[in-house]
């Protein structure tokens, strides 16, 4: 998993590590159980504060993403959210109506819009399937 | 021990060099634990700044503290917990390597050898060589090995890197985040000042940037990269009459339009949307674009 820092995007830093590790579970490039970087050679390389890691890293842990094994590291959780299921539902819709809204600014049509997004879960099914990943259940 | 206590505190700090005042009414808090960049030109006031956090210079008004301790006061008590690399290294010229690493231990309570060996290898120093037979680059290593291998609470780092090639520069950040920041990384504050930005911009938390003595901007990174935006549109036919005096600038080339923006960038694209440009494009500023862009204000 390679991991890439853009100053320019405007995210916090510490949230593209986040962002990006997800991404990865997502689409099966880092699996159940497979350990992350450490955060001493990960900071090194990125170039980064070794807190802005940890802080990704426990951010990762509190969403249910990772677990640390003390004097092992950080591994790949199973895909189990720790939230409920309202809630995980309401912060997916935040997302959506964003994308939404976006799309009413860029003259997306609902069902070009619609068509898009079953564009994009294809993409990452195949990546999945890829990475050797079971695809959605 | 007080963890809130700030690692360094800066009130209203004067120093004039006879007429020539070098920092006018600066104001500064580095927080334990974190790393906090000095931003300037050269001549800004930085190195002046610095040296009144080590007592090398005695603040004419204002005041400095560091760990909570006046360094004028208390100067053997700030300076255990703190290390300092110049930025023009100094060694005794016919002392080795070994020698100038054992006689600078020898003022220190704690050396981690461990630590020690590991950055000799890492830069692939030989310890029998002459201080003065070293390049800048191999000097400026061997002031870092001394000033991490203490573990200070405190590194305050004056323009590190400049002279060094890019290689020595990588592994003269890398040996920051990696090395000294191994242990307690909570408790490792650095305050580095640079006018090399780019090298330094995952490792800053906050940073000031200072411009004639005087802080012209005080924020933290993430929060900086948030507010200062470069956004630009283009448009079919000409650019439409628009109040831009949100913008810190404004450029116009043919049909394009270049504005930075600070804080006021969701403002703009919203009215830039609505007189609907053929393309519409935002990224944020890098910390030494938003160094350029403050100081050509």
């Amino acid at each position: 998993m390679i991991l890439q820092i853009n100053y320019k995007s405007g995210k916090p830093v510490y949230l593209q590590v986040v962002d990006q590790i997800k991404a990865a579970a997502a689409s099966g490039a880092l699996q159940p159980g497979e350990a992350l970087p450490f955060i001493r050679p990960l900071a090194e390389e990125l170039r980064v504060n070794r807190n802005t890691i940890a802080k990704a890293y426990s951010e990762l842990e509190n969403l249910g993403v990772i677990e640390t094994v003390p004097g092992k590291g950080c591994f790949l959780k199973e895909n189990h959210s720790p939230l409920r299921k309202d809630v995980r539902r309401k912060m997916l819709i935040e997302e959506i109506d964003q994308a939404i809204v976006q799309a009413h600014h860029l003259l997306i049509s609902r069902d070009e819009f619609l068509n898009l997004v079953h564009q994009r879960m294809d993409a990452l099914e195949t990546k999945r399937r890829a990475n050797g990943g079971a695809g959605e259940e | 021990m007080n963890a809130q206590l700030p690692a360094i505190e800066i009130e209203n700090l004067h120093y004039s060099y006879g007429h020539a005042e070098a920092v006018h009414n600066l104001n500064l808090r580095v927080k334990p634990g974190r790393c906090y960049g000095l931003f300037g030109r050269n001549g800004a006031g930085k190195t002046t700044t610095m040296k009144c956090l080590l007592n090398l210079l005695r603040p004419q008004r204002g005041q400095v503290r560091v760990f909570g301790l006046d360094p004028t006061k208390h100067e053997v008590a700030v300076k255990r917990r703190l290390a300092y690399v110049p930025d023009q290294v100094a060694f005794y010229p016919w002392m080795t390597i070994r020698e100038t690493l054992d006689y600078l231990a020898s003022f220190r309570e704690h050396w981690n050898p461990t630590i020690e060996q590991e950055l000799l290898d890492r830069f692939r120093l030989d310890s029998a060589k002459q201080t003065s037979a070293l390049s800048k680059g191999q000097r400026t290593q061997v002031a870092l090995i001394a000033a991490v291998c203490p573990e200070p609470e405190l590194l305050v780092l004056d323009e590190p890197t400049s002279g060094l090639d890019p290689i020595v520069r990588r592994k003269f950040i890398e040996t920051v985040i990696g090395a000294y920041q191994e242990s307690s990384p909570g408790n490792r504050t650095i305050f580095v000042s640079t006018h090399l930005i780019t090298e330094f911009e995952g490792l800053i938390d906050e940073f000031t940037i200072m411009d004639a003595g005087q802080a012209v901007l005080s924020l933290s990174a993430d929060e900086a990269r948030d507010r200062y935006r470069k956004i630009r549109a283009r448009f079919a036919e000409s650019i439409p009459e628009l109040d831009l005096s949100a913008a810190l600038h404004v450029r116009r080339v043919g049909r394009e339009l270049e504005l930075v923006a600070n804080g006021g960038g969701p403002a703009l694209i919203e009215a830039l949307k609505s007189h609907q440009p053929e393309s519409l494009t935002t990224e944020s500023l890098t910390l030494e674009e938003i160094f350029v862009a403050t100081l050509k204000a």
